[in-house]
């Protein structure tokens, strides 16, 4: 009896631990050919499609495109999900885990570039390269892997901020709505004057650091990693003097108190409650603002995106991704590309302000037109002509631990209780030591 | 037992033996396993030995969000253990219309951590308002910064979860209270004890092991505060990340395409220890109440 329960015991215990280390590691239920080609094959079955942020805005327009595509393709069944930005990273992370991710992925290249190099997805300049003279240059380029061949993404939309202006409460300040700040020190400065006029009621900008720090530092010529991207580099003069300014903004009050740890989806709703006068945003914004806000979208004018001394401006850029653990990739392929293709991008850039990453698209007359006078129209102008000196200025690099680290010194820092240059120092060190990880 | 086969017993189990160890024990075990690799999101996974352990020692973010999470504790779990008692012994008598109160008392316990962790958000704000309140009682000349200070943003967030877990504790003491029997408070009365007197002399001893109990419950809760934190911290933990707890600061460690499954494996198990031990040390206490009580 006693020997039968020790073996009981035994057995037992090692089940769990079989159970615990089945658990380890990547999916591996790849459906890739040895020369990492998608198998061809009937279009036929049923795959996933995921999105960031889309629903319930796009709910019309995506739904229209499936329908359009099953269509076309009778047999065909695509299932939409939709992913709320935040925590998307996790998810995704999570499935490629486990093997489940879905079968067409909407990321951007600071999401999608560590995947690509752990060699998830299906190298799209092989399997898609037929396709890719379509595109944008630049945007087929922000997922390649540095040092790796290929292309892991078909480019779908592009934004390019440009600066939203409350004229009201821009105009209170003595400041000519018709004229908004073209550069970051420029808005930081009218930033100051808003808050002494307004005494508290509302303020010039939010500073939504974990956004908007490397991006300005960017284009303030801050060199953010040196030249063989092995090191951060961010802790120059300039960025010191940055830090400073902001420094001075918020003890001076000329920022919320709160403000110092929220990030961009409390920017947007602090500019939609009329709370800020100025919201440097991507264009696509203004659809929420209208949605949430109409009176405050109503009074919003635009000007080009704030610059510094290189007049360099950023781009975001999203892709379409094929996960190799995917069960139809020909499917997931041929899908994605109908997505992303010329004709269905205008589509999508017609109803929402954003910009087509297809060549072909964006000479269309609509992105010059803005006869119709309104904001969105004008947005779209500048942004589209932000595209040819635009470039995508956040280091893949900077992942979300990097991220968490260098905006905790800089916050500590705009609040005062860390030195900017030592708050500097210190999140590049803490910076390098995640990336020699 | 005359008659019967050994496995019998077992067979019943075993439907729940799998379920725990699908859920439990196999993630447990897993964890266990991790803790001892270079494990990251994506690869890795090599043995390491105790190099996560020996890591964890020079880690100033560990012990930061171990002291947050001690502090937590110290704070929370006396508040938790006396605080419902008391609105339990409010709320014990037999009146007209207390069953509503009851339940009144209960209702943040169902209620959402993101809901109430927003709706204290928006109370505490620099124009929150608490601040209006006291600039306009003249006791503060200016907001005082509970989401933005790290102190203070920690000790907002343990009023959050003071008064969730109010509801929750009340309930368990209510039926700690009925156990009392009534003569033991009548003959107090009687031998002359006031309200007071008999709380401390009479209630208390009877609810001691009541009290142990959920003095255990509250503090592997407080070790394990998180949600608290990032909803009323935006995400940050606070500027600079200062009011990060254990688990806020294992799931930072072990999330996204970056993360280091293994050192977060190791930081978990380190809270599980400590938690254990928590555990295993009241439960000693309880047992000596109780052979007190039974001599």
């Amino acid at each position: 009896m006693m020997r039968t329960r020790r073996w009981f015991v035994t057995a037992a215990v090692t089940a769990s631990l079989a159970l615990a280390t089945a658990g380890c590691g990547l999916g591996s239920d790849e459906t890739a050919t040895p020369d990492g080609k998608i198998p061809a094959g009937e279009l036929k079955g049923e795959i996933s499609f995921a999105t960031l942020a889309l629903k319930p805005t796009f709910d019309e327009y995506i739904n229209g495109l499936i329908k359009k595509f099953e269509a076309d393709h009778p047999g065909t069944k695509i299932n939409w999900i939709d992913l709320p930005f935040a925590g998307a990273q996790e998810k995704i992370t999570t499935d490629a885990q486990a093997g489940t991710l879905p079968d067409v992925v909407n990321l951007n290249p600071n999401f999608a570039q560590k995947l690509e190099k752990q060699g998830v997805f299906f190298d799209l300049e092989a399997n898609a390269g037929d396709v890719k003279p379509a595109y944008v240059p630049g945007a087929w380029d922000a997922f390649k892997v540095p040092g790796q061949p290929g292309g892991y993404a078909l480019p779908w939309y592009l934004t390019s901020e440009v600066t939203m202006v409350n004229k009201d409460l821009y105009a209170k300040a003595g400041f000519d709505p018709a004229k908004p700040p073209a550069t970051i020190d420029e808005a930081l400065d009218q930033a100051k004057k808003i808050a002494e006029v307004s005494k508290g009621a509302y303020y010039g900008v939010h500073p939504a650091l974990e956004n908007r720090f490397i991006t300005d530092l960017a284009k303030l010529g801050v060199p953010l990693l040196n030249a063989d991207q092995s090191a951060w580099t961010f802790n120059t003069d300039a960025a010191v003097q940055y830090v400073t300014k902001l420094r001075d903004l918020y003890q001076g009050k000329a920022i919320a108190a709160d403000w110092l740890t929220q990030n961009h989806s409390k920017a947007t709703e602090a500019y939609s409650a009329g709370q800020t006068a100025l919201f440097p945003s991507g264009p696509n914004f203004l659809k929420v603002v209208k949605q949430n806000a109409p009176a405050v979208a109503a009074n919003t004018v635009v000007g080009p995106q704030l610059s510094g001394p290189t007049g360099v401006t950023n781009m975001s850029v999203m892709g379409l991704l094929v996960p190799k653990a995917g069960k139809n990739p020909r499917l997931a392929l041929e899908f994605a590309k109908f997505v992303t293709n010329a004709e269905n991008q205008l589509a999508f850039a017609k109803i929402v302000t954003i910009l087509p990453s297809t060549t072909s698209s964006l000479s269309d007359p609509y992105f010059t037109d803005i006869s119709d006078g309104t904001p969105e129209s004008l947005a779209r102008k500048l942004s589209a002509a932000q595209l040819a000196k635009a470039q995508n200025l956040t280091p893949v690099q900077f992942d979300d631990r990097t991220k968490a680290a260098v905006i905790g010194k800089i916050q500590l820092a705009v609040k005062g209780d860390l030195d900017p240059k030592a708050a500097l120092d210190e999140a590049v060190a803490e910076a390098n030591k995640l990336l020699a990880k | 037992m005359t008659g019967r086969r050994w496995y019998v017993p077992w067979l019943f189990l075993t439907p729940a033996l799998a379920l725990a160890a699908l859920v439990m024990w196999g993630p447990l075990a897993n964890t266990a396993v991790l803790a001892f690799t270079d494990a990251r999101a994506l690869g890795g996974g090599r043995f390491n030995g105790v190099a996560n352990f020996a890591r964890i020692g020079t880690d100033a973010d560990f012990w930061q969000a171990l002291g947050n999470t001690v502090t937590y504790m110290l704070v929370v779990v006396p508040a938790l253990v006396l605080l419902p008692l008391l609105l339990a012994m409010l709320v014990y008598g037999k009146l007209p219309g207390i069953g509503a109160f009851r339940a009144l008392f209960y209702t943040p316990v169902v209620a959402s951590m993101v809901v109430v962790g927003l709706i204290f958000s928006w109370v505490l704000r620099s124009d929150g308002v608490v601040n209006a309140v006291l600039l306009r009682l003249k006791v503060v000349a200016e907001p005082l910064p509970f989401l933005t200070d790290s102190t203070l943003l920690l000790f907002s967030c343990m009023l959050v979860t003071i008064w969730k877990g109010l509801g929750y504790y009340m309930v368990i003491y209510l039926a700690a209270l009925a156990n009392v029997p009534g003569d033991v408070l009548e003959a107090a009365t009687v031998d002359g004890a006031g309200p007071v007197r008999r709380f401390w002399s009479v209630t208390v001893p009877l609810v001691r092991p009541t009290m142990v109990l959920v003095g255990t419950l509250s503090a592997i809760s407080a070790a394990k505060i998180f949600a608290e934190i990032y909803i009323m911290s935006d995400g940050s933990g606070g500027p600079g990340g200062e009011a990060k707890s254990m688990v806020f600061y294992i799931r930072e460690v072990g999330l996204g395409v970056d993360g280091e499954i293994g050192y977060a494996s190791a930081l978990s198990l380190v809270l599980l220890a400590g938690t254990l031990a928590f555990s295993a040390l009241s439960l000693k206490l309880r047992r000596r109440n109780e052979e007190g009580a039974h001599a």
